[in-house]
C-alpha cells in the first residue's frame, strides 16, 4: 500500500518534470538542434542556392586542409591564442580578485568598474568602441603604443624574436584581456569568500606569513574555482566572434557559400570539443582526488 | 609522491622555525605594500575604463575636434550636445522616428528576457527536482550546447524562420533566444545548490500543485540567479543585431540604427558615439539593480559539474 503510493508520487513528479521541461525542449529542438544538424548536413554536401543539395562526403574538409592556404593558418591562430590569453586572464583576474577582496573604502565601486565591460561590451558597442568599423584609430592600440613604446624596450633588452613577439601581442591585447576578465574576477572573488576564515586564523597562530597563507591555503582552496574559470575562459575565447576562423566562415556564409563555411566551423568545433573534453576529464579527476 | 610530501614538510618546518626565531616579526603588510596595491587597482581600473571615457568624450566633441590632428583622445575643449541633437535629423530620411527605435528595443528586450527567464527556470526546475528518465541526457546536451557559437546556426535558423513565416516580424528577435542554454545551466546549478528537496516535499504534503510550488516557492528562492540571468539576457538581447531576418525600418532596433549611422563615415562618428553612449545606459541600470546577486549565483555555477 505504502509502496504503491510512493510510486504514485514519483510518477507524478516525473510527469510534471516532463511538463516543465517540454516548452524549453520544443524551442531547443526547433531553433538549436535542427539548425545544428542541418549545418552538419551542409558541411557534408554540395549546396547550390536555389538548387539541389547533393551528398559530397568529406570533400570540403579535405579541400580545406590540403588546398585552402588560409584555413590551417586561421585554425592555428584561433586555437593558439588561448595559449597566451588563458594564463594571462587567469593571473590577471586572480590578482585583481585578491585585491578587490580586501577591506578598503570604495571596494564595491572598483568591483563595479571591473565588471562594467561585461555588461556593456557586447556586439555593436564593443565593435564600435574598440575601433572596428570606425574611422578613428583603434583606441587601445594607440594608447598602449604611446604609453609603452614596446618595440623600443624590446630592442634595448635584445630578447629573442619569439619572446619579443609574444610580449608584444600581450601588450597590444591588454585592453581586451582586461575587458574579458570581468566574470572571471567575480568567480574568483566568490571563491575567495567561500574559504573559511578559521583556516587563516589557525595559520596566523602558527606564525605563517601572508605569502605562505596564499600558497598553502588560498591557492589550494581555489583549485576548483580556478578550473571553472579556466573552462569558462576557454569557452568564451573559442566561441568569440572575433576568432579568425569564425570571422572568415561567417563572411563566407554571407556570400552564400554555406557548405564550405559549415565545414570550416565544424572542423574547428570538433577540435574545440576534443580540447574541452580532455580538460573536463582532468577536472573530474581532480574532483575524484579531492573527494575520494 | 612521498618525496614531494617530505620536501613540503622540510619547507614547512624550516619556515615555522624561522617564524619562531623572529617572534617579534609582525605579519601585516607594510604601508608601502598597501600603497602599491591601491595604485595597481586604480591604474588597472582606469585602464579598463579608458574606452568608455573615450566614447563619452567623443560623443561630446564638436566635429572640428574629432577631426583634430594629432587627435586628443580624452580631452574635450568645447563640450557640446550637437552630436546628440543631430541624431533625429540623421534619421529623418528613414520615415521612422528615434522614439520608435527606442520603443522597439525596449519592447523586444523586455519580452524576450522575460520569456527566456521563465522558460529557462521551468526547464531547470524540471531538470533538477524531477527524476524523469531523460534528465541526465538532457543536461549533457545543455552543457554540450554551451560550446557552440550562434553563427554556426544562423543560416539553418534563417531557413526555419522563413518556413514558419516569422521573417521580418518581432518573432525573429525573440525565437533565437529560446535556443540558448546558458540560463538553464545556471539556474539548474543554483537550484541544486540552494533549494533543498525538503521544501518541495513539505509543500506537496500541504497540497500545493507543482505549478504552485514553482511559482510560490521556487521562483522566490532563486531570485538571485534570476536577476543574474536578467543581466546577461538583457545585455545580449539589447545589443543583438539579427542576421538578415529583419528588413522593415519600423521594427528595427537601436543597435541596427547605430551601425547604420556609424557606416556614414567620419562626419557621423560623433553621433555614432552619442548613440553608443545612449545604448550603454540601460544595461548599466539593470546592473545596478541586480549587482549584489550576481556574485552569489555565479559562484553556484561551480557547485556541481
Amino acid at each position: 500500500m505504502k509502496k504503491r503510493k510512493l510510486r504514485g508520487i514519483e510518477s507524478l513528479k516525473s510527469k510534471y518534470g516532463y511538463m516543465f521541461v517540454s516548452i524549453w525542449v520544443i524551442g531547443f529542438v526547433l531553433f538549436f538542434a535542427t539548425p545544428l544538424i542541418q549545418s552538419v548536413i551542409y558541411s557534408l554536401s554540395d549546396v547550390v542556392i536555389g538548387g539541389e543539395t547533393s551528398f559530397a562526403g568529406i570533400k570540403h574538409f579535405k579541400m580545406l586542409l590540403t588546398e585552402d592556404p588560409d584555413y590551417t593558418k586561421n585554425l592555428s591562430a584561433s586555437l593558439s591564442s588561448i595559449l597566451y590569453s588563458l594564463p594571462l586572464i587567469l593571473v590577471v583576474s586572480l590578482v585583481l580578485a585578491l585585491m578587490l577582496n580586501q577591506e578598503f573604502r570604495g571596494r564595491l565601486f572598483f568591483r563595479a568598474i571591473y565588471f562594467l565591460p561585461v555588461i556593456i561590451a557586447t556586439g555593436v558597442v564593443l565593435k564600435y568602441i574598440s575601433g572596428y568599423g570606425s574611422t578613428t584609430d583603434k583606441v587601445s592600440e594607440s594608447v598602449t603604443d604611446n604609453m609603452f613604446q614596446v618595440t623600443d624596450i624590446m630592442n634595448v633588452l635584445n630578447l629573442p624574436a619569439g619572446i619579443a613577439e609574444y610580449v608584444q601581442t600581450i601588450i597590444s591585447n591588454i585592453f581586451s584581456l582586461l575587458w574579458q576578465s570581468g566574470i572571471q574576477i567575480v568567480l574568483f572573488i566568490s571563491g575567495l569568500q567561500s574559504i573559511p576564515s578559521s583556516l587563516y586564523e589557525a595559520s596566523r597562530v602558527e606564525g605563517a606569513s601572508k605569502w605562505e597563507d596564499f600558497w598553502f591555503i588560498t591557492f589550494p582552496s581555489l583549485s576548483r574555482v580556478t578550473l571553472l574559470v579556466a573552462i569558462f575562459t576557454m569557452i568564451d575565447q573559442f566561441t568569440s566572434s572575433t576568432s579568425p576562423i569564425i570571422e572568415t566562415a561567417y563572411s563566407k556564409m554571407q556570400t552564400g557559400i554555406y557548405d564550405v563555411s559549415s565545414a570550416m566551423l565544424w572542423f574547428y568545433f570538433l577540435i574545440v570539443i576534443a580540447v574541452m573534453g580532455v580538460f573536463l576529464i582532468l577536472y573530474n579527476r581532480m574532483l575524484m582526488r579531492r573527494w575520494g | 609522491m612521498t618525496d614531494v610530501i617530505k620536501k613540503f614538510k622540510c619547507f614547512y618546518q624550516d619556515h615555522s622555525a624561522k617564524a619562531k626565531m623572529g617572534a617579534t616579526r609582525r605579519f601585516t603588510r607594510s604601508k608601502w605594500g598597501n600603497a602599491i596595491c591601491c595604485l595597481f587597482i586604480i591604474a588597472a581600473g582606469l585602464f579598463t575604463m579608458l574606452p568608455l571615457i573615450y566614447a563619452v568624450a567623443t560623443s561630446f566633441k564638436p566635429l572640428d575636434e574629432i577631426l583634430l590632428f594629432p587627435p586628443k583622445i580624452f580631452f574635450v575643449r568645447r563640450p557640446s550636445l550637437e552630436n546628440y541633437a543631430a541624431i533625429p535629423t540623421l534619421l529623418s530620411d528613414q520615415n521612422v522616428t528615434l522614439s520608435r527605435y527606442i520603443f522597439n528595443s525596449v519592447f523586444i528586450t523586455f519580452i524576450t528576457t522575460l520569456v527566456h527567464i521563465i522558460i529557462s527556470a521551468m526547464a531547470a526546475f524540471g531538470l533538477s527536482k524531477s527524476k524523469f528518465k531523460w534528465r541526465n541526457a538532457l543536461f549533457m546536451i545543455v552543457q554540450f550546447a554551451l560550446l557552440f557559437n550562434a553563427y554556426t546556426l544562423s543560416v539553418p535558423q534563417y531557413i526555419i524562420f522563413s518556413k514558419i513565416g516569422v521573417i521580418d516580424t518581432y518573432w525573429a528577435y525573440i525565437l533565437p533566444q529560446l535556443a540558448t542554454t546558458l540560463g538553464v545551466f545556471l539556474i539548474k546549478q543554483y537550484i541544486e545548490g540552494y533549494v533543498p528537496d525538503a521544501y518541495i516535499e513539505a509543500a506537496t504534503i500541504d497540497g500545493a500543485s507543482y505549478f504552485g510550488i514553482f511559482f510560490r516557492i521556487i521562483l522566490p528562492l532563486i531570485k538571485p540567479v534570476l536577476l543574474t540571468l536578467l543581466l546577461f539576457s538583457f545585455r545580449d538581447v539589447w545589443a543583438m543585431i539579427p542576421q538578415g531576418t529583419i528588413f522593415s525600418e519600423n521594427i528595427k532596433t537601436l543597435p541596427m540604427v547605430m551601425s547604420q549611422i556609424a557606416s556614414g563615415g567620419i562626419a557621423r562618428s560623433g553621433s555614432a558615439m552619442a548613440v553608443t553612449v545612449i545604448m550603454m545606459i540601460p544595461p548599466v541600470i539593470v546592473y545596478l539593480i541586480s549587482q549584489s546577486n550576481v556574485m552569489d549565483s555565479m559562484s553556484s555555477a561551480g557547485i556541481k559539474e
